[in-house]
């Protein structure tokens, strides 16, 4: 009775699948993965949203920070890298300038996190009014030629008019501090964008929900993915089958 | 200072109790800082919260030992969650309820079952960092983030069903 494809339809959906064609279309077909991923994409929201993330206080902080300095130096370079690091003073020499950089990357949200808000932030701009498009039109002869210069990719354009994902447009936004190519679909009364930047190593976080906003993350060659809208998941998922299938995108990288 | 966030998120959850949990940060920060030095490069976050993981189980076994492990503290877990939200009262109530509810189940999961869920719900990380954390293969992530979803469905099913009976 038990689903065999369960295992990969979990990995899926915590962003761990080369091959999330297949399974897409796989939980598409069977009654108990797409239980399954109902199950984790409700507790997944339920958790991010209700249960508390605790943080260090500054009491704590403090005390770690008494704690360090009684740490004896071992070597002067073990103390030029702790003052730096921790004081961070800005003198110009080579540890601070290294221990500025390491905490500029540290002291921020986890990478897929930061993407996910990222990427909901630009989303809610675009639905401000003229926000949306910069250039509006339902042919991607005139949408995606239009990227060029504009953005860091060459993503896929094309009109899933019959489908039901109708092009409205492209825009240029940014994205992980990439110039990300945004391209615009209305389906039924609903906007999706789909973000395509030059991917890195980085996993991406595969699919979320927040804040009644779905997000499926994808990468295609060394073009990342993000489609995002508040139409029903499996609609979403629609369109980025769609996507899926056309040809490799060319990065201009 | 570095993930500390996650470090302290991680502590205290697996701890289930904020005193510990200040002890295992401090000590982790400082076995990190003392082991600096020797980091190879790579991802700093799963370095780090192995450490914590380990400071966790240290301290764990040191209580084991004198035989005194504490029940989580009461009303410790999400209660002070959500204070601040501007909605009306009874939504209010009504979040703070299932929040709690949600961090009672949570903490009540087998060790081995919340230790994967927060790194993975909470922190994002992939499966091979969470291997690299727990130190086991990337199979037993899987099977394990399996089992800690269903034992908190069913939890959490038990806990709000159990919730509304009391309202009758």
């Amino acid at each position: 009775m038990t689903c065999t494809e369960l295992r990969r339809t979990q990995a899926y959906l915590d962003g761990e699948t080369a091959d999330a064609d297949a399974i897409e279309q796989h939980v598409h077909a069977c009654g108990e993965c797409s239980e399954l991923r109902d199950q984790i994409l409700s507790l997944r929201s339920d958790i991010r949203e209700q249960a508390q993330y605790y943080r260090a206080d500054s009491r704590l902080r403090s005390r770690i920070r008494l704690g360090l300095d009684g740490e004896a130096p071992q070597s002067p370079r073990n103390s030029w890298l702790s003052r730096a690091f921790w004081a961070g003073t800005a003198s110009g020499t080579l540890a601070t300038t290294c221990a500025v950089l390491l905490a500029l990357v540290l002291f921020l949200p986890p990478q897929a996190d930061r993407l996910t808000n990222d990427i909901l932030s630009a989303h809610l701009r675009s639905l401000m009014p003229g926000h949306l498009v910069d250039v509006a039109s339902g042919n991607h002869h005139t949408v995606k030629p239009w990227f060029a210069g504009r953005a860091d990719v060459s993503p896929p354009v094309a009109e899933f008019t019959r489908e039901g994902y109708v092009l409205i447009g492209g825009r240029a936004d940014i994205v992980d501090g990439r110039r990300a190519a945004v391209t615009i679909y209305r389906h039924g009364a609903h906007v999706i964008n789909v973000f395509a930047w030059p991917a890195d190593d980085k996993s991406l976080p595969g699919i979320v929900s927040r804040n009644g906003y779905h997000f499926v993350f994808w990468k295609s060659g060394n073009v990342a993915f993000c489609a995002v809208s508040d139409t029903a998941l499996d609609e979403l998922l629609g369109l980025t089958r769609l996507l899926k299938a056309m040809a490799t995108p060319d990065s201009r990288e | 200072m570095p993930h500390l966030d996650a470090a302290y998120n991680l502590a205290r959850w697996l701890s289930r109790s904020a005193t510990d949990a200040d002890d295992i940060v401090q000590e982790a920060m400082l076995r990190a800082f003392r082991a600096f030095d020797g980091f190879r490069g790579g991802d700093v976050k799963p370095w780090l919260l192995t450490i914590v993981r380990n400071c966790h189980l240290t301290a764990l076994g040191a209580r084991r030992r004198r035989s005194f492990v504490p029940l989580p503290e009461s009303g410790d877990v999400a209660s002070d969650a959500l204070v601040a939200r501007e909605d009306d009262p009874e939504t209010v109530a009504i979040g703070v309820d299932q929040a709690r509810k949600l961090g009672h189940a949570i903490a009540q999961l087998p060790d081995e079952f919340r230790e994967v869920l927060v790194l993975r719900e909470m922190e994002d990380m992939s499966y091979r960092d969470i291997a690299s954390v727990i130190g086991a293969p990337i199979g037993t992530v899987m099977s394990r983030l399996a089992r800690a979803r269903a034992a908190l469905k069913e939890k959490w099913l038990t806990d709000v069903e159990g919730g509304c009976r009391d309202l009758h």
